[in-house]
């Protein structure tokens, strides 16, 4: 590959149309390069037989848009429902237990999208009639998306989302067959499609679920959890409450380390998958790293920007979250934004609209170039080296300190 | 008229190169690219603390500071030079054969030399020969050949080219069994094919020879930050120069007008259903994709349709992505470039790349060798790639693809773990890509990492450029060869010729606008 010679002499290989004055047919070989050039040309496709083959093989597995339609909506909690999402269009492409859809949304004019993860065993997508998508949402107290998702939506409600995507998930090649997974309230979503798959393929997988809740009426797929874990041998539910009512039997409290230790025994050997809110996700590393887990053994979902980011190392310490500055968007347009809003978000919010999918600083889909000012991006932001030498960066976690002009 | 003189479509190394060239000649640009970044195969990703480099493994044309080849100069033209860093690597590649032969060879042409001939004391005279001969072959291509041909001269071609002719386009199996009568010295020299796609029998020697020489004179290299920091490099150096860029955003229909004898490009449609008018576009998707699903013309024009025919998809490959919890001397990996194989049989190894059988040759990346800032303090990335053909993996039942990704993944950590135990046992991260993952990203039939397959009849001097279509230029992996200096080099060229023909219709248009002021 590093033969240049085919770009030096492009332009002058018309010479070899004219057979006298062919100097090419010195060439030990050029004529039996000819010749076998010819025959091919007999007895070749010219590919065009299957027009758009290409971008239709890439859309069977990750087609850039779903078209999704609310077949049904299970009411799980009280906090919490299970929106049963069916294709209108083709048939929903696969995907691995963990992995999670972007889903659009309008919300009075307003275009934005929230990541979850498909809750539902990906045996279940197949099915050309009936396959579906679970995207089980909870609560989130002024959640703007999770908000008109449980008041507003119901049968029949057409959705545009992603393809699913993400990397929480059961990798074999060095995740072993010990797994736990340590799960806060709506984690118990991709919990749910992680053990029903392993279960469902009869995989030899030791899986533990320590699933922490605050209050005993609100745990998620309860009872399909006890269920499973009645079933399978291979199967271990912890429950716990963090503010049980009084006279509750079962475990409360925290999923700290004497309590994982008491229920899993000895660390050696496990990988340990987290998910939940930012607190949770936080909490169960520090208690997982003080039992001696390495990094590598604990997988964390990401989980949407920093809701304090002025918390955080590194935050200028002149600029407030409440501060306002100017977003000029180069030859669109431009806005006034508060400091502490994502600037995906305050882009959305005045109608702009920028690619998107994990919404947590990991996909990079939301890249926009800063042209002058600064912004703040947290730890969430997984930039490259040179996104940071040329002023790259994830929208959907970055944060305007000064004054900006972005370029997308 | 067009607000722009020329819109490229694809940032991969050919559009990128193509951009900013144009742009920085006076050509007002638009890049519109699909994915979210630039760079095509020239690319990274991240995955916890590692960024992995998608497809560099060494860089060549560059030449040292002392002695620069060919590529420094187009990348100070392009502007970034100042923008990036390379690190030069110390070997050529390390060679181990299973129960065969372990040897290292350096990147220095006279070590080369030594380094072959303590080994095989017995080749002496083959050794120098070839050597030799690579170096003039290399020679009468880059200078001899190209003006022989300009001129049609055939005294220039047998007094000026005398090796080229005779063996530049024979098979490179035969030249190497003509120099050498011990297997393994054959197969350590003809390692680098699967930088070509082709087994010798099937490849051409030249490219062999100027590859062997290229890297052993003018040095491997890779980029500090990867491929993707030069990707990024000359994505800004397009902007600094006024060029506008659109990323997510497909190109889904190139327009023509189809009045005249040849068609005519008039502009483009993207996935947005924006139409943009213009002239002059460059198309860094493949030729398969740009004629034969983004040309708004019935049929593929004959020309090219008959050069289709002519041709079959080069491979992809199957490449693991891994973050090392360790450095490598931990691991024994002492160069950055490692190919391991198990067999000496180049065509066994080219025969099971069309199939899901595990495979028999490896390669074994290791920037970190050179380069420690490839990873965090202590730790590596490795990457380790075996070729293959897409047409495998289009066959494999969906619901079985993520089982099959792993099960094969196996087997290359397998392969690796023959010579370097324990890796599995230090993953921090991984992340597989098959021929599937290429074509999603790179939108290639086939997922195509070199375009067509080399194969002896498909090189520069058995086809000509694609010109069925006014105003339609290719630039890429499938206008040429593969690989990431014919790719930047081909993007070059193609701009330099579409400018001429932007100041071309610049200059009628204003004779024509000053005539319609008088
Ligand atoms: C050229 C190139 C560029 C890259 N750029 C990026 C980047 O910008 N950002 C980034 O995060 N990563 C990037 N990567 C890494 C890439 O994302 C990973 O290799 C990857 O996430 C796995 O590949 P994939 O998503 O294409 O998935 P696949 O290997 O296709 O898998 C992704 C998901 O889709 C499912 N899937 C896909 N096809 C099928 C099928 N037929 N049947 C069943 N399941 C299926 C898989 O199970 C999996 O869950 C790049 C890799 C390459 C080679
Ligand atoms: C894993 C791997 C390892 C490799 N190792 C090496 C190596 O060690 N050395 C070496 O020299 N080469 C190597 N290569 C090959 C080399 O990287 C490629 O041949 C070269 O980079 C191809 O460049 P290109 O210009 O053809 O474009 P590509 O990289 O193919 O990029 C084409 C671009 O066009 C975009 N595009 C396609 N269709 C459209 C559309 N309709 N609208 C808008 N945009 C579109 C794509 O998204 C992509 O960004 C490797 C490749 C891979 C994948
Ligand atoms: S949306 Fe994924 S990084 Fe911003």
């Amino acid at each position: 590959m590093s033969n240049s010679i085919s770009n030096s002499n492009n332009t002058s290989a018309k010479n070899a149309g004219n057979a006298k004055t062919n100097i090419l047919e010195n060439i030990v070989g050029y004529s039996e390069g000819v010749e076998r050039k010819r025959a091919r040309e007999k007895t070749g496709s010219d590919f065009s037989q299957e027009k758009w083959k290409t971008s239709n093989d890439i859309a069977k597995l990750h087609p850039k848009r779903l078209q999704l339609k609310v077949a049904e909506v299970i009411q799980d909690t009280p906090s919490t429902k299970t929106f049963r999402l069916v294709s209108t269009g083709a048939i929903l492409p696969p995907f691995q237990a963990g992995q999670y859809i972007n889903l659009y949304v309008n919300i009075n004019g307003v275009e934005t999208a929230r990541p979850y993860a498909i809750s539902s065993c990906p045996t279940h997508r197949a099915d050309p009639e009936n396959g579906y998508y679970d995207l089980t949402v909870k609560l989130v107290d002024g959640g703007f998306v999770t908000n008109y998702l449980l008041h507003n939506v119901e049968v029949g409600q057409q959705f545009s989302a992603t393809s699913p995507m993400g990397t929480f998930y059961h990798n074999p090649l060095f995740h072993g067959d010990k797994l736990v997974f340590l799960a806060g309230g709506s984690g118990g979503a991709p919990a749910r499609a992680m053990i029903e798959s392993v279960l469902n393929r009869g995989l030899k997988i030791d899986f533990h679920l320590i699933y922490g809740n605050s209050y005993e009426n609100d745990v998620i797929f309860e009872d399909t959890f006890r269920e499973l874990a009645e079933k399978h041998d291979n199967f271990h539910l912890t429950e716990v409450i963090s503010r049980p009512t009084e006279g509750y039997s079962g475990r409360t409290g925290h999923l700290n380390a004497e309590l994982i230790t008491d229920v899993i025994g000895s660390v050696e050997g496990k990988t340990f998958y987290v998910c939940g809110p930012t607190p949770f996700n936080e909490f169960c590393e520090d208690q997982l790293t003080s039992l001696g887990v390495q990094g590598k053994h604990i997988r964390i979902e990401c989980n949407g920007p920093p809701k304090t980011p002025s918390c955080l190392e590194n935050w200028p310490s002149v600029v407030s979250e409440q501060d306002e500055v100017r977003v000029k968007v180069q030859g669109k347009g431009e806005f006034i934004a508060k400091v502490g809003e994502p600037l995906l978000n305050s882009l959305e919010r005045n109608g702009y609209t920028v690619e998107n999918a994990c919404r947590s600083g990991e996909c990079s889909l939301c890249r926009v170039k800063v042209i002058e000012g600064e912004v703040f991006n947290p730890p969430e932001a997984r930039l490259r080296k040179s996104d940071e030498t040329f002023g790259w960066t994830h929208s959907c976690v970055a944060f305007p300190t000064t004054d900006i002009e972005i370029l997308y | 008229m067009s607000e722009f003189d020329a819109i490229v479509i694809g940032a991969g190394n050919g559009g990128l190169t193509a951009a900013a060239a144009l742009q920085r000649g006076g050509a007002k640009t638009l890049l519109l690219e699909r994915h979210n970044i630039p760079g095509g195969c020239a690319t990274s990703f991240v995955r916890g603390e590692f960024e992995f480099e998608v497809a560099l493994h060494q860089l060549s044309g560059l030449g040292t500071e002392d002695k620069p080849f060919i590529m420094r100069k187009v990348f100070n033209e392009l502007g970034v030079m100042d923008k990036v860093e390379f690190v030069q690597e110390g070997e050529l590649y390390r060679m181990i054969v299973v129960d065969e032969f372990d040897i290292t060879l350096p990147a220095s042409w006279s070590g080369i030399r030594n380094t072959l001939i303590e080994n095989f004391p017995q080749e002496e005279e083959g050794v120098v020969g070839f050597m030799e001969l690579c170096e003039q072959v290399t020679m009468e291509s880059f200078m001899g050949l190209p003006q022989a041909r300009k001129m049609n001269s055939e005294k220039m071609l047998n007094t000026n080219c005398k090796n080229y002719v005779k063996y530049g386009l024979r098979d490179a199996k035969s030249v190497l069994d003509e120099f050498f009568d011990d297997e393994q010295i054959k197969t350590l020299l003809a390692a680098y094919w699967c930088y070509l796609g082709m087994p010798p029998k099937d490849c051409n020697f030249c490219d062999l020879a100027v590859m062997l020489y290229a890297y052993g004179v003018f040095k491997p290299w890779h980029i500090k930050g990867g491929s993707q920091a030069l990707s990024s490099a000359l994505l800004e150096s397009f902007l600094e120069a006024g060029g506008e860029v659109r990323f997510n955003c497909s190109v889904d229909a190139i327009t023509t007008d189809q009045s005249g004898e040849k068609p005519k490009v008039t502009g483009v449609v993207t996935e947005n259903g924006d139409s943009i008018s213009c002239s002059q576009i460059i198309s860094n998707a493949s030729s398969v994709v740009t004629f034969g699903d983004l040309l708004d013309t019935p049929v593929l024009p004959s020309g090219i349709s008959q050069d289709f025919k002519s041709r079959d998809l080069g491979t992809s490959a199957f490449c693991l992505y891994l973050g090392i919890d360790c450095t490598p001397e931990k691991l024994g990996i002492k160069n950055a470039s490692t190919f391991i194989s198990n067999t000496m049989d180049e065509e066994l190894m080219h025969d099971t790349m069309s199939t899901m059988n595990p495979p028999v040759a490896t390669m074994l990346t290791c920037y970190n060798v050179d380069d420690p800032s490839f990873a965090p303090p202590g730790k590596s990335q490795l990457s380790l790639l075996c070729l293959q053909y897409g047409s495998v993996w289009e066959d494999v039942p969906v619901e079985d693809y993520a089982e099959t990704k792993y099960h094969f993944a196996e087997h290359l950590i397998e392969q690796a773990e023959q010579v370097f135990p324990g890796i599995r046992d230090h993953i921090e991260e991984v992340e597989v890509a098959t021929p599937l993952t290429m074509m999603r990203y790179l939108n290639t039939p086939g997922g195509a990492i070199y375009g067509f397959q080399q194969n002896p009849e498909d090189g520069p001097l058995h086809r000509e450029r694609y010109d069925q279509v006014s105003g339609l230029h290719l630039a890429g992996s499938w206008q040429g060869m593969g690989g990431f200096q014919p790719t930047y080099m081909v993007g070059v060229s193609t701009a330099k010729a579409v400018l001429k023909k932007v100041r071309q219709n610049k200059t009628t248009q204003e004779s024509e606008a000053e005539v319609a002021n008088v």
